[in-house]
């Protein structure tokens, strides 16, 4: 069905340049038989003349025909004033096609064979160079066409298969075992386990049921499910990843700043530098062919491409890899700062921990019976949003449910309302003391479960405790092995909670963290990043709902959530899957493509700056100084896709 | 201001990119223009009165195409 597969912009350019090569190199080994015949044959099998009228009718086709867009474009690029790098290669072919006219008046040495040579091993660099872009790029590529290209929905109890473009929301969709799912949906009917490891990188199936969200473009594993749409087009999950791939490759790294700056002067500093090769090389020793050879090689040894290809590929191989793991750079500028960071601040709830806090433990005073308890519980915490709340709603969903009047959320504190004429409080000891009511007979008991790392929600009717629900929220699997990896390499690991300390340490000693920050109102979280920044770079890793603010003020934001939870405009990076050991692996990933810009740019500049002055030196023959340009930026394309090999 | 994604073709250089950065940021009202050469495509933050002409045209002087242009 998929098989009308399009040709993308990348393929066709690799095909276009296959062709040329063919063509090219076909008409070149004449060239290079005729031009060292008799190297190859001890004499002269052709005379002067008609070796040199054959190189400029077998070079015609080559440069003119076969190169026509390389020459085009240079020659647009020197009268519009925009330099490019075709300007380079169309004059330095040129120039020595021309001295292959002007040898019939014994006026030059003959250059339109070497014209064709590198002219030849340009296209031939460039084919090479396409090929390895293409890699460069497939991981991004497959990401764009993960999306499913149709959907069957039921319509008047029909079955019907239409375009993914047709679909719209509040369609029902029906995915089969093994199919992909078309859009973000909702299951109305049946239940699954789906494979979201393209889109979240998570490699274990998810069991959903009826009411759980589903991805677009995850596979439907084994059940029939029936879905309803509730996100299209661009506002599905898989297109704003796509879409913050996309705009993380139009992000620059710092350190790419000079490179920049330099290719933009590139090309006419080389035209300046390669007249001033020829006049000096003239009047030095007044051999003008040696002078345009030189000229020649320093036109065709000149190359701004490795240099401007250094950062932003490796950038590409780096962002590709890290999408296929989850793993979104929003800022390239993030894989730069990444390596200054010394301290990583973890916010605890869904973070370190799984985040669904359960209710462990209920304690009611004398004269009330937990059902009362509870009823009031649920009714009053069933209109938070807070995690503790739902937990609390979670568990006493049975009970009945009262109206509420006056209620009112205390941020990071608790909530209060009233029920037939009674005032609930329902929230921290802080929220009790504020309020002040008598805690002391109950602070043996709150600190018993809190030394166990667990929260308490203190329940006060008309100002008495009527009784404490315990709430614990346990570590994830895998946190304790991410920290630990962390604290190896010498980060200094801090939790940062609303909790009491207690409850923090508990969980901070669970997971081997070294410093607790508790009591931390969700507002003040940001300060209290700013703080640590006085002394050293700070990465903050949340998930980007609650805590904005603090991965926007930190040096280096994660934002981490289970597939469609997280806020995926919140972090520099971004991780799908909702595990610490993401945050071990985006270090690892952004100082692996750090050292591989690195490295690029060094190649880079290396080359240009051996390469140049042997050229103006007239040491480098112009076919192996087009060859030598051919090969820097392959160099460069190639080592970024070594980035693959690297283990995260 | 409005946000513009370009799709550019027949740049293969690295100067070629910069070229098109810097002609798209001389047209009157482009308030940053960022051109990636892998991805082809050009992101830019431009005021409402800018046309896709203008840009088009800027781009075509430096020698390549616009093929598409997308509000976002």
């Amino acid at each position: 069905m998929e098989h009308n597969h399009e040709q993308t912009p990348e393929e066709q350019e690799i095909i276009s340049w296959k062709k040329k090569t063919y063509f090219a190199v076909i008409i070149t080994l004449p060239i290079i038989f005729l031009m060292y015949q008799s190297v190859l044959f001890g004499k002269e099998l052709l005379s002067i003349n008609v070796t040199n009228i054959l190189l400029l009718i077998l070079g015609f086709p080559i440069i003119f025909v076969i190169g026509y867009d390389i020459i085009k474009s240079g020659l647009k690029g020197i009268i519009n004033l925009y330099f490019n790098m075709d300007s380079l290669i169309a004059l330095g072919t040129v120039i020595a096609y021309t001295t292959g006219i002007l040898n019939f008046f014994n006026f030059i040495a003959n250059y339109s064979g070497i014209a064709s040579m590198i002219m030849t091993i340009f296209i031939i660099g460039k084919f090479v160079e396409s090929k390895a872009r293409g890699k460069a790029s497939q991981e991004i590529r497959k990401l764009l066409e993960l999306g499913a290209k149709k959907a069957v929905i039921i319509k008047n109890n029909k079955e019907i298969e239409i375009p993914i473009s047709e679909v719209k929301i509040g369609d029902i969709i029906l995915v089969k075992p093994g199919e992909k799912i078309p859009t973000d949906g909702i299951i109305i009917k049946g239940q699954s386990s789906i494979d979201e490891s393209m889109v979240t990188g998570e490699s274990l199936p998810v069991d959903k049921k009826i009411k759980d969200l589903v991805i677009g473009a995850t596979i439907n594993q084994d059940g029939v499910l029936y879905i309803k749409a509730t996100k299209i087009g661009k506002d599905t999950f898989l297109a704003h990843i796509i879409k913050l791939v996309e705009e993380a490759q139009g992000t620059k790294v710092p350190i790419q700043k000079l490179a920049d700056k330099i290719t933009g002067i590139f090309v006419p500093v080389i035209l300046v530098l390669s007249i001033l090769t020829i006049i000096g090389w003239y009047i030095y020793n007044g051999d003008i062919s040696l002078a345009v050879g030189a000229g020649i090689a320093v036109l065709v040894i000149a190359c701004p491409c490795a240099l401007g290809l250094a950062t932003p590929i490796a950038l590409m191989v780096g962002s590709g890899i890290g999408a296929k793991r989850g793993i979104l750079i929003r800022k390239g500028e993030a894989i730069q700062t990444m390596r200054e960071i010394k301290t990583i601040v973890f916010d605890k709830t869904g973070t370190v921990t799984k985040g669904k806090p359960e209710v462990t433990d209920i304690y009611t005073t004398k004269n009330i019976k937990e059902d009362y308890l509870t009823q009031i519980a649920f009714s009053l915490e069933k209109l938070s949003e807070h995690p503790i709340a739902r937990a609390i709603t979670e568990k006493f969903k049975n009970k009945k449910q009262r109206t509420v009047n006056n209620f009112k959320i205390i941020r990071g504190k608790g909530v209060e309302g009233k029920i037939s004429n009674k005032n609930y409080l329902i929230g921290n000891i802080a929220l009790m003391k504020d309020m002040k009511i008598k805690t002391i007979e109950f602070e043996s008991i709150i600190e018993k479960y809190q030394n166990s790392g667990k929260t308490t929600m203190i329940v006060a009717e008309d100002k008495k405790i009527i009784g404490i629900i315990a709430v614990a929220d346990t570590i994830k699997g895998d946190s304790k092995e991410a920290i630990y990896k962390l604290n190896n390499l010498g980060y200094k690991t801090i939790m940062i909670t609303g909790d009491n300390e207690i409850t923090a340490k508990a969980i901070a000693k669970q997971a081997g963290i070294t410093q607790v920050i508790a009591n931390v109102l969700p507002e003040d979280k940001a300060k209290k990043v700013e703080e640590l920044q006085k002394e050293n770079m700070v990465a903050f890793i949340g998930d980007g709902i609650n805590d904005a603010p603090a991965i926007k003020q930190s040096n280096v934001g994660i934002a981490m959530g289970s597939g469609t939870d997280v806020a995926i405009e919140a972090g520099d990076i971004v991780l799908t899957k909702s595990s610490l050991m993401g945050v071990v692996e985006s270090i690892n990933l952004s100082k692996f493509t750090f050292s591989k810009i690195k490295q690029n740019l060094f190649w880079a500049f290396a080359y240009n700056v051996i390469a140049i002055p042997l050229a103006v030196a007239g040491l480098l023959h112009p076919a192996v100084a087009e060859l030598a340009m051919a090969l820097s930026s392959i160099t460069v394309v190639t080592n970024a896709n070594l980035l693959r090999r690297k283990k995260l | 201001m409005k946000k513009l994604k370009l799709a550019i073709e027949g740049m293969h250089c690295a100067s070629c990119a910069s070229n098109v950065e810097k002609s798209l940021m001389k047209v009157n009202g482009v308030k940053s223009a960022t051109v990636n050469l892998m991805m082809r495509k050009g992101y830019l933050e431009v005021e409402d009165k800018v046309s896709n002409e203008d840009l088009k045209k800027a781009v075509s002087k430096t020698g390549y195409k616009v093929v598409n242009i997308e509000d976002e």
